[in-house]
């Protein structure tokens, strides 16, 4: 009897046992499978990183010949797709054009939000208002307030800047 | 399980069934007087599996918590859809209202932001509408502004932030009309079913 009531609270224990661990586990499974919670997490992600490179784009030291070309090694570094193969194809004039003129810039992300994400398809829309101190060789700087629209793709490191345009006036809804 | 324990002592000498015998040996191990010393091998098995069993299901579930608590999920930008889509139709409509005016129509536009506007945003805009109102008479000046890009950076239950890219049209009587591009960072609550904004930062 002592054997058989100890052996049925051994059995309760184990089944016990099995039910926590089915809990956690389906409940583990559900945080993994949250659709929204993961379109949610690549929505930061995407904002993130398009900060980062949009700063980076609007960001050149002149001072030196290496550091612009250091500079345009961080540019191609933050694009991805046609923007990427257009800084690739320009960048030796780019290079001697930068060198010369002498001016360094710095770009600050003041506000940015998305206003697309296809989680699927790995691309996304983003918005942001930049601003960018620019000190020139000689001469006083000052700060130029831009507006972006830039589209991103999903890479293996991370959201890239694909495409980057200066929203102009008048360019409609 | 017990039952099965209690049967099987009671047939282990008689009708070797071959239901019973499958029985028999599972258990036996625990319940035949003849291998006592088992049970403790047994029960130690038992109690090693259920705490792995149990600090499974805790890690398990710890981690789940781990994924959901994020800053991530408080934010319902783009994720709720259809709320994202009516705070950005309902803060575009808004700008686009109180920064719109004619010299005649300067009434009409205070109308539409004392609705519209509340809070901080509309103290800033009471100040800034006083000198609006002389120049739109003096100088004959229309303005027009549409919102022609907003997003939602945040989203939450009550309020909500928001970047919205302006195009505005500046019209003065006789001259050509001169355009203008305005960025702002708007921070709007939920009130009475509807978003109204609070705060604007210009960008």
């Amino acid at each position: 009897m002592n054997a058989r009531t100890k052996s049925l609270s051994t059995w309760a224990a184990l089944c016990a046992a099995v039910l926590v661990c089915a809990l956690g586990g389906w409940s583990y499974a559900q945080a993994r499978g949250d659709d929204t919670l993961a379109y949610a997490k690549a929505r930061d992600a995407a904002i993130a990183d398009g900060r980062r490179h949009l700063a980076r784009l609007n960001s050149m030291d002149g001072k030196s010949s290496a550091s612009v070309k250091s500079g345009l090694t961080g540019w191609l570094a933050a694009s991805t797709g046609p923007l990427h193969d257009r800084l690739r194809s320009t960048r030796e004039k780019d290079s001697a054009d930068l060198t010369e003129s002498g001016a360094t810039a710095r770009g600050k992300v003041t506000d940015a939000a998305l206003t697309a994400l296809d989680e699927r398809a790995g691309t996304a829309t983003l918005i942001a208002t930049v601003d960018v101190e620019i000190t020139p060789r000689t001469g006083k700087g000052g700060t130029e307030r831009k507006r972006f629209e830039a589209a991103l793709a999903r890479t293996g490191h991370g959201w890239k800047i694909k495409a980057l345009d200066a929203i102009p006036v008048g360019s409609g809804g | 399980m017990t039952r099965t324990g209690g049967t099987t002592i009671a047939d282990a000498s008689s009708t070797p069934d071959p239901d019973e015998e499958v029985r028999d040996e599972e258990a036996g191990t625990t319940q035949e007087p003849g291998a006592p010393r088992k049970a403790p091998w047994r029960r130690v098995l038992a109690a090693v599996l259920a705490v792995a069993l149990l600090a499974a299901g805790a890690a398990l579930f710890v981690e789940g918590q781990h994924l959901r608590d994020t800053p991530a999920t408080s934010n319902r930008a783009l994720t709720d859809t259809a709320e994202t889509t009516r705070v950005a139709g309902d803060v575009s409509s808004a700008l686009g209202k109180v920064f719109s005016y004619s010299p005649q129509g300067t009434a009409a536009t205070k109308e539409a932001a004392k609705r519209l506007l509340a809070g901080k945003a509309l103290k800033q805009y009471a100040a800034l509408f006083g000198q609006v109102e002389k120049q739109a008479a003096d100088q004959k000046l229309t303005l027009t502004s549409q919102a022609v890009r907003a997003g939602v950076t945040r989203l939450g239950t009550r309020s909500a932030h928001l970047l919205v890219f302006l195009d505005q049209v500046y019209e003065r009587e006789g001259k050509p009309a001169t355009t203008a591009a305005a960025q702002l960072s708007v921070t709007a609550e939920l009130r009475g079913g509807r978003w109204i904004i609070v705060d604007i930062t210009s960008r």
